[in-house]
């Protein structure tokens, strides 16, 4: 009987860290799973009957004779998502760790006040922020305005409704998943370090480089990860700053449970992208422990 | 883990110094560090002044030491030869150059920190080579010196391993390696003993006097203990309140500090506020605030009558039973040291003074506590100074 109770005792302390695991993501994940086995229902929803027919319209499509051919839409969709992704994690990184590094130099008490207007634009409705963008790139927009009015362009540049425009959205959107962990990585960066590089004939720059990025490696892997996964599955963005030309997953998924009607297939795409950054997210570690093969954390 | 075998090691095992400035001006020697009216002003809401008009001659290839309590600059004037502060105003010049507007990077000065700050991404072979790298080396040339240094510390075979990995001791000797490795023109080190063991910084003591013989680098040391200050060093500047307060060898600052201060950090010291009694020649009576007559050296320009105050430090002075000279006073406590015992013994007017006696034979004590006794010192090491 001293098993049973020790087994009780260790379970009892996790038992609200297992309860909001298994309602926050076991039970989503496996409707998920379950409905992309399902049947598609005439008004949304699913009908209980088994099928895969959700996972093979993700590569195959009838032709004209009812005969599935291989159809690589959905396929260039998600490469689109990852490469729209990526240079997001990209632009967040360049505009995040010069904010991060700055702060972090700040003294304590200027630090809490610059992180807490880091925090302000989550204040607002991400759809009003999102509108607000179009405001400000479209052909007679602030942007616009000012280069014509300045003489560098004549007609208006195309901005908005490229893929350049939506991952202006998403840096802008996700920018504060990237300065945070960067920030708190950076703060618990020992100054004498830096100090010591620059001892050692180290410039400003080259102290940051070889000594600075590395040691906040695991910040700007977190903050890249935290950008990431929400860039490859939103569909704000790409709806309203792409103009729903530039397709990403997350839009194809939000199109399927609305208009498409079509939750089965919606939800196979669901797992199609979990299954995308799961990939990625193993060539990132992979990737990771290459180049910092040496680090002892 | 000793670094004995280093006083072995041939000098040329050392990368190559740089050219030498001081021969381009014949005869002149130009001190290694040169600070004329220096000065540091932390700004901010209330500006703290922490370094006062400082002007020090570090000499070449010398062991000096910068000493005083926490807080009284020293640290503030390593930080200002290495470049991490800006100085305030007054000059600074390393080898005769001026050193104020150059960045930490550009200065040929290497700092030993006192929590090492090695870098925890890199091997220790990394670490040693870092800045030799900087420096412009190859980097087969840089392993090879670094290399070396670790050699000369004795952990070659720790190469490949991370700081972390070592011990307190060992990182100790890294910092060492790396800040020698690119060969500098002085190496400043920060406190780097003060994180060790007593053992430990014992031998440490050693071999950074024998590094520094064997590197023929200028060292400028700065420590808190009176004690390494003493034993490791060619001359030592004693700081307080951001002001130099004497620089000297440490015999004169030991035997002859210029001030109370000095007296009062560098060893124990019993003082005694007194009147020149009598001047006879060569020695002084000086009547102490006890009533007491203590003989003394007559010091220059002092006159009968005049208040000085006087001292004499605790194993100078002996105790005796025979009550027929001397202090007289009654024993308060008795502290066994090992090596000596400590008397503190109650004078006349109940103020205080400490005795120390060298255990000789079998360390059995002279007095007992409570027995009154005698205590006399010799003329020659009261030390007389200015009120």
């Amino acid at each position: 009987m001293k098993s049973l109770r020790a087994l009780l005792v260790t379970y009892a302390g996790v038992m609200p860290s297992m309860l909001m695991l298994v309602g926050f993501l076991v039970l989503p994940l496996a409707i998920i799973l379950v409905f992309s086995f399902l049947t598609p229902g005439p008004y949304g929803g699913v009908e209980p009957q088994v099928s895969v027919a959700a996972y093979v319209k993700l590569f195959f499509q009838k032709d004209l004779y009812g005969d599935l051919t291989f159809n690589s839409s959905v396929l260039e969709i998600a490469f689109r998502s990852v490469k729209i992704a990526a240079i997001s994690v990209l632009g967040c990184v360049l505009l995040g760790a010069p904010v991060a590094y700055y702060i972090a130099q700040q003294p304590k008490r200027r630090r809490n006040t610059l992180l807490l207007l880091i925090t302000i634009p989550f204040w607002t409705n991400l759809l009003i922020r999102t509108y607000s963008w179009i405001i400000i790139l479209r052909d007679n927009g602030l942007v616009n305005n000012f280069l014509i009015s300045a003489n560098l362009t004549e007609a208006p540049v195309k901005l908005l409704y490229t893929e350049g425009s939506v991952v202006i959205g998403l840096v802008y959107t996700y920018v504060p998943f990237m300065i945070l962990p960067i920030y708190a990585a950076l703060e618990r960066l020992d100054a004498g370090l830096i100090e010591a590089a620059r001892d050692l004939y180290a410039s400003k720059w080259r102290s940051v480089t070889s000594v600075v990025i590395p040691l906040a490696a695991p910040g700007f892997t977190a903050g890249s990860i935290l950008v990431f996964i929400p860039c490859l599955g939103t569909f704000v963005a790409p709806e309203l700053l792409g103009g729903g030309k530039h397709l990403m997953l997350g839009s194809l998924v939000q199109m399927q449970f609305a208009a498409g009607r079509n939750w089965p297939y919606g939800s196979a795409l669901a797992m199609m992208i979990m299954a995308v950054v799961l990939v990625c997210l193993t060539i990132f570690a992979l990737n990771a422990r290459k180049t910092g093969g040496g680090m002892q954390h | 883990m000793r670094l004995n075998a280093t006083t072995n090691m041939p000098l040329n095992r050392l990368p190559e110094s740089k050219p030498d400035l001081k021969k381009d001006k014949q005869d002149v020697v130009i001190p290694a560090i040169e600070m004329t009216d220096l000065c540091k002003v932390y700004s901010g809401e209330t500006p703290v002044n922490a370094l006062h008009n400082a002007n020090l001659e570090v000499h070449d290839n010398e062991f000096f030491t910068l000493l005083g309590p926490s807080g009284c600059g020293k640290s503030t004037l390593l930080r200002l030869i290495a470049g991490f502060e800006t100085v305030t105003s007054g000059n600074l010049k390393l080898f005769g150059e001026e050193l104020s507007a150059l960045p930490p990077e550009k200065r040929p000065i290497n700092t030993v920190f006192q929590h090492y700050s090695l870098f925890p991404h890199m091997t220790v072979l990394e670490n040693v080579a870092f800045g030799l790298r900087r420096q412009g080396k190859s980097e087969r040339d840089a392993k090879m010196t670094a290399k070396e240094m670790l050699d000369l510390v004795q952990l070659d075979q720790y190469a490949q391993r991370y700081p972390k990995q070592l011990s307190g001791g060992q990182q100790q000797r890294v910092a060492l390696a790396r800040a020698l490795a690119p060969h500098p023109r002085v190496l400043l080190l920060d406190e780097p003993l003060s994180a060790l063991d007593l053992k430990l910084r014992q031998s440490m003591r050693v071999e950074l006097k024998r590094l520094q013989r064997e590197t023929s680098i200028t060292f400028v040391f700065v420590t808190h203990d009176q004690e390494e200050a003493l034993a490791m060093s060619d001359r030592i500047a004693v700081l307080s309140n951001g002001r130099i307060q004497q620089v000297s060898d440490p015999a004169t600052i030991y035997e002859h500090p210029e001030n109370r201060f000095v007296a009062d950090f560098i060893g124990d010291a019993n003082f005694f506020d007194a009147k020149i009694d009598k001047v006879d020649g060569e020695f002084t009576r000086y009547r102490l605030s006890t009533g007491d007559i203590l003989l003394g050296p007559t010091t220059e320009a002092r006159s009968e009558g005049a208040e000085v105050s006087i001292f004499f430090r605790p194993e100078k002075a002996t105790v005796s039973l025979d009550l027929t000279g001397g202090l007289r006073g009654r024993v308060k406590d008795i502290l066994y040291l090992g090596d000596s015992t400590e008397y503190r013994i109650y004078l006349a007017d109940q103020s205080e003074i400490s005795l120390k006696a060298e255990n000789l034979k079998d360390g059995s004590p002279l007095a007992e506590v409570g027995t009154d006794v005698a205590v006399s010192v010799d003329p020659n090491a009261i030390r007389v100074l200015s009120r």
